[in-house]
Formats: structure tokens, sequence, C-alpha cells
């Protein structure tokens, strides 16, 4: 296993997308935490306003979870992409050991890099308020780490897809395409009064049901559907779950199929 | 030794690879050859266990998965470009050393080996065939493995470079390694081996050494030029020969020795201008080994031209090509 890690964090590194995908993610977070710091210089600090500095924007537009699961997707796509699954496993013929090195590095290199995109946002943030925001009291105290959560469950779901597809294209499409079409549409669609059966599933709804991992507020329909989320930890639950059946079909065929 | 028994595997209901068994043996380069097509790739990918399907095979007693680091002991590659386009030479050599335990200067080794130390800080992705087939080869050694399995290294290498994988592979044999090498052009490995595996539609054709093959898939054939072909050819094909015109000019006669026409020619008053064995080619026996077995028959260029001309458009359904 460690030589596993060991192959796996030298492939990550020597990858130039590793360094584009990380530096532009927290770049543009850092720019969105700017803006909208500077822009509310002289409002009162709140916690939706602090959070949406700490993410960069991570309620609306999710760039740092999008990034790190295309990192998640490079590090398995890239294999089936570029047909280096078979000098891989010829290296390393436990396929078990070789998904599970990709999880273990995937994972950490996200959380470290939700880290430092939010004490780079908190340093962004605390230079145009001029005061320092609180983050040991309620939600934040819940909500910052629930951010860094949601962003290893979109890296390891990155993998799960690769996997599952064996390739990028395929995985990617659904990465993106699923939590805005599809969740979208079943949302939309439970709000036609014959449909209203389809209401009890939108807390289900995996992507929607990660995104509360960094709420501070209670879900608020804004027009849109009206239900009840689980709480915080419940909602990471369920898109947890998701995240990890997928891998586990992808796990499974990945060791039954041909490489 | 590899020791490989009872390969099989089926795609569908297409079966790819029919219950081979074979043994390597060290010390010698074993060739492994077929038609395009034929199982090779297929019976690499599982010996190994990148593929599923039935049968075992031993590397010196275990199995592929059974081994701790297993590139310090088979060196294999499958496919010449099987590298990330923009991960340097040496960072892809890196990477696979730091998961076998091997030092990292062992990739600039094997680099310098096969003479790719100049761009070994190039990406990849400009490397031509030839290039990319030693990267392959550099990796396979890199753990400076006891069995080396190749599955077409020599595609892509211009003469001197096949040369060089030759000289190469026949020195690594020499050690006392198993060399285990596919193609599907004779020629090349005509060079390169000392014993056969030939397999034809993913069934066993010949396991053996290379001069025995010859003996065996080829006829001896005479070839004659004689004034009076019309009547040499009457009496020999009396006597079971089989007569057949050659096409550069004269006969070629096969079921007959030369001495044999000789006489006959002597004894009826023929003139004889011309009388050759042609001994047969590794290539001659190759074709007549496999002929039968080629999975993929291209139309005969001639006929199909003819039928274009005769301008029918009919599908063309004699597969000639391959006699
Ligand atoms: N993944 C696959 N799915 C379906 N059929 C396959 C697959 N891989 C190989 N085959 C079939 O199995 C047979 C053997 O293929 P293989 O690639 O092993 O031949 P080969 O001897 O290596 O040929 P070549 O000289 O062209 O490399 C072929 O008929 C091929 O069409
Ligand atoms: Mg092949």
């Amino acid at each position: 296993m460690i030589d596993a890690l060991r192959f796996e964090s030298t492939r990550i590194r020597t990858l130039r997308s590793t360094y584009w995908l990380i530096g532009l993610g927290l770049l543009i977070t850092a720019g969105i935490a700017g803006i909208v710091a500077i822009a509310s210089s002289d409002e009162p600090l709140d916690d939706t306003l602090i959070m949406t500095v700490l993410t960069g924007g991570g309620e609306f537009a999710t760039f740092i979870p999008i990034f790190m699961a295309i990192i998640g997707i490079f590090a398995v796509g890239h294999e089936y992409r570029h047909g280096t699954i078979q000098p891989t496993l010829l290296a390393i013929p436990q396929r078990s050991t070789v998904l599970l090195s990709k999880i273990v590095i995937v994972l950490f290199t996200s959380a470290v890099v939700a880290i430092v995109s939010v004490a780079i946002n908190f340093g962004v943030g605390t230079l145009f308020w001029g005061e320092a925001p609180d983050l040991t009291a309620s939600p934040l105290n819940e909500a910052v780490p629930g951010y860094i959560v949601m962003v290893m469950i979109y890296s390891l779901l990155g993998i799960a897809l690769a996997q599952l597809f064996r390739g990028i294209p395929a995985a990617l499409v659904i990465l993106l395409i699923t939590p805005l079409l599809v969740e979208g549409l079943i949302a939309g669609l439970s709000m036609v009064p014959a449909l209203d059966w389809l209401q009890p599933i939108l807390k289900f709804l995996p992507f929607g049901a990660g995104q509360r991992l960094l709420a501070v507020t209670p879900y608020d329909p804004q027009g849109g559907p009206e239900f009840d989320y689980l709480d915080r930890w419940a909602s990471g639950g369920v898109f947890a779950a998701f995240t990890v059946i997928l891998l586990a079909v992808a796990w499974y065929l990945f060791k039954k199929r041909d490489a | 030794m590899i020791t490989a028994e009872g390969l099989r595997k089926r795609y569908g209901s297409k079966v790819a690879v029919d219950d081979l068994s074979f043994n390597v043996r060290p010390g010698v380069v074993t060739g492994f050859l077929g038609p395009n097509g034929a199982g090779k790739s297929t019976t690499m990918r599982l010996m190994l266990d990148l593929d599923n399907g039935e049968g075992e095979t031993r590397f010196d007693g275990r199995r592929f998965a059974e081994i701790r680091h297993p590139m310090t002991e088979i060196g294999a590659v499958l496919e010449a470009k099987s590298f990330h386009p923009t991960r340097t030479a040496r960072n892809h050599l890196r990477m696979l050393a730091a998961g076998s335990r091997l030092p990292k200067k062992r990739a600039d080794e094997v680099l310098e080996f096969v003479g790719l130390t100049e761009v070994r800080n190039k990406k990849p992705k400009g490397f031509s065939l030839g290039m990319a087939q030693r990267l392959g080869l550099a990796q396979a050694l890199l753990g400076d493995p006891n069995t080396l399995i190749l599955d077409e290294p020599a595609n892509g290498l211009d003469p001197h470079g096949i040369h060089w994988l030759r000289d190469m592979l026949k020195a690594l044999a020499a050690e006392g390694r198993c060399v285990l090498v596919s193609s599907h052009l004779l020629s090349e490995m005509s060079l390169m081996a000392d014993e056969l595996v030939v397999i034809g539609r993913g069934q066993m054709i010949f396991n053996g050494d290379v001069d025995e093959f010859v003996k065996k898939f080829t006829q001896t054939t005479v070839l004659v030029k004689s004034p009076s072909a019309t009547q040499l050819t009457e009496t020999l094909q009396q006597m079971g020969a089989e007569v057949e015109p050659n096409p550069e000019g004269g006969l070629l006669v096969s079921g007959a020795d030369a001495s044999v026409i000789g006489e006959i020619a002597h004894r009826d008053g023929i003139i004889l201008h011309e009388l050759a064995t042609q001994s047969a080619s590794l290539e001659d026996a190759f074709i007549s080994a496999t002929g039968a077995s080629e999975e993929y028959v291209a139309h005969d260029v001639r006929e199909e031209a003819a039928s274009l001309v005769d301008g029918q458009g009919a599908h063309n359904e004699t597969a000639g090509g391959a006699a």
C-alpha cells in the first residue's frame, strides 16, 4: 500500500493539470471573495456574507468542489484515456490497492486545497472588512467544516464517475449536468400539482442535499418547491451515500472487468 | 521459465484465445507469431492478469498477482503509447519506480540504455512511434526483470532500431532471461527468435524451434527452365509431382527432387536451361502455416481491380490474398 501511495502521489504531482486546477480554483474563489468583501465592506457582517467570502461563492458557484472533482476524474480517467492503466497494473496488480491509493491521495489533496482556500479567503475578507470574522460560533463552526467535507465528497465523486465510465468525457458530463438539469427538472416537476408526490424525494437529491453542508440559514424555497431538507450532516450523508454507492459499483466492475 | 496453461478468452460468442498452452524457456528469445487478430495481444494480457479469462500462467512457478513487486521480475509492454502526453519520460518512469520501490535513478539509467537521455525531460506527446517504443522498452527494463513480455516492440522502429532491438533482446536472453516477443511480421522475428510459438485464430499452430518450423511447413520446390516445358510438365505430373508456371519464367516443381527431374530430362532427351532447388524461407513457412487461419483476409488486389474494371460494382465474394 505504501508503494501504491508513493506511485499515486508521484502521479498527481507530475501532472500539470493538478497545478492548473488548484491554482485556478484558489485564484477564482479568492477573487470572488475579494469582490464580495469590498462590496460589503460597510455592511454589518452576517453569517451568509461570511460564508460567501470564505467559500468564494460556494453556495451558488461551486468552483473548488468542481475543480477537485475534475482532479478526481483525471486520477482515474487519464489511466484509460492514455492507456496508462496497463503500466499501472503491471507495477501494482492489486486493483483495490490501486483504487484505494487514488482515493486516499485525491481526498488528501482536496482537503488541503479546501482548507487553504478557506484560509486565503479568510485573509482576503479580514483585509477588506478590517476585522476577522468569528468562526467559532454556530452555525459557522459547522458550516466551514461542512464545506471542506463537501469538497472532499465531490473529489471522491469524480473518482467514482471516472472509474464507472472508464473515461473522462462521460464523467464530466454527468458531474456537470446532473445537478443542473436532472435535479432541476425533478424539482420543477414536483411543483406540477399532479406530480406533487415527487416532493418527498427532493431532500434525497444528492447534489442539492450536498449543498446543505455549507448552509447557514434554513432552506428558503424562493418560489421553488416547498419542503424541508434533513439537517446539515444528514443531508451531507445523502450526498456521501450517493457517491459511495457509485464508487462501490465502479469498484466492483473494476475488479471484475478486463483492464 | 514461463508456463502458460489452458489460456482461453472469449468476447461474446467469439473465441479470441482457444486453449493455448506453451512454455517460454530462459536463455533464448521466443517469438510469438500470428497474423492480425490471431490473439497474440489477448494472450499476453491474459498472462499478465489484465484480462479475465480461463487458464493459468506461472512465472517461475508463481502467478502474476502473487509477485510482490512485479516490475522487478516481469517487464512488459503491451501498447506502444501508454504514457500521459504531458508527463515527461523521466517522470513517467519515476512514477512507476516509486510504485515498485525502485530508486529514482533507475529511470535515468534505463533512459540512457534505450537512448532517450536527450529527451528525458521532454513531453512525450511529440514522440515518434519509434521513440515511444523505446520508452516502452525503458519501462519494461526499469526493474531489471528476469522476464520480458513485449507486444510488437519492433513496430515503428527503423532498420537501425530493429537491429538494435534484436541485439539487445538476444543479449538479454543470453544472460538467462525469458524473452517473449510478439510480431505479425515473420521477417522481423526470423532475425531475433530462436524458438517460436505460432498461433492462428487463437489456436496453437506450432511451438518449437525455428528450423523445425521451416521444415514442417514448407515444401522444397525446384525451378526448371526448359524449351520443352510442356512435355516435361506432362511427364512430371504423371509421376505425381505438382507443376506450376513460375511468374518470373520457368516452372516450379514440388514433389520431385532436382536429381529426379534431371534424370527424367536426360532420359527423355529434354534440354534444361536451368535446374535449381529453391530453399524455402521462414516467410513461406509462416504463410503456409497461418494462411488458412488468417482472421481478416483482404481481397486480392488484382481481382478487386478486375471487378471494378468490369464495371459491375458487385461485391466480390472471393477472398483471395492468403493462398
Ligand atoms: N476488447 C475486445 N472486444 C472484442 N473483441 C476483441 C477485443 N480485443 C480483441 N478482440 C478480438 O480478439 C481477437 C484477437 O485479438 P488480438 O488483439 O489479441 O490479436 P493480435 O494477434 O494481437 O492481432 P494484431 O497482430 O493485429 O495485434 C481479434 O479477432 C479481435 O477482434
Ligand atoms: Mg496485437
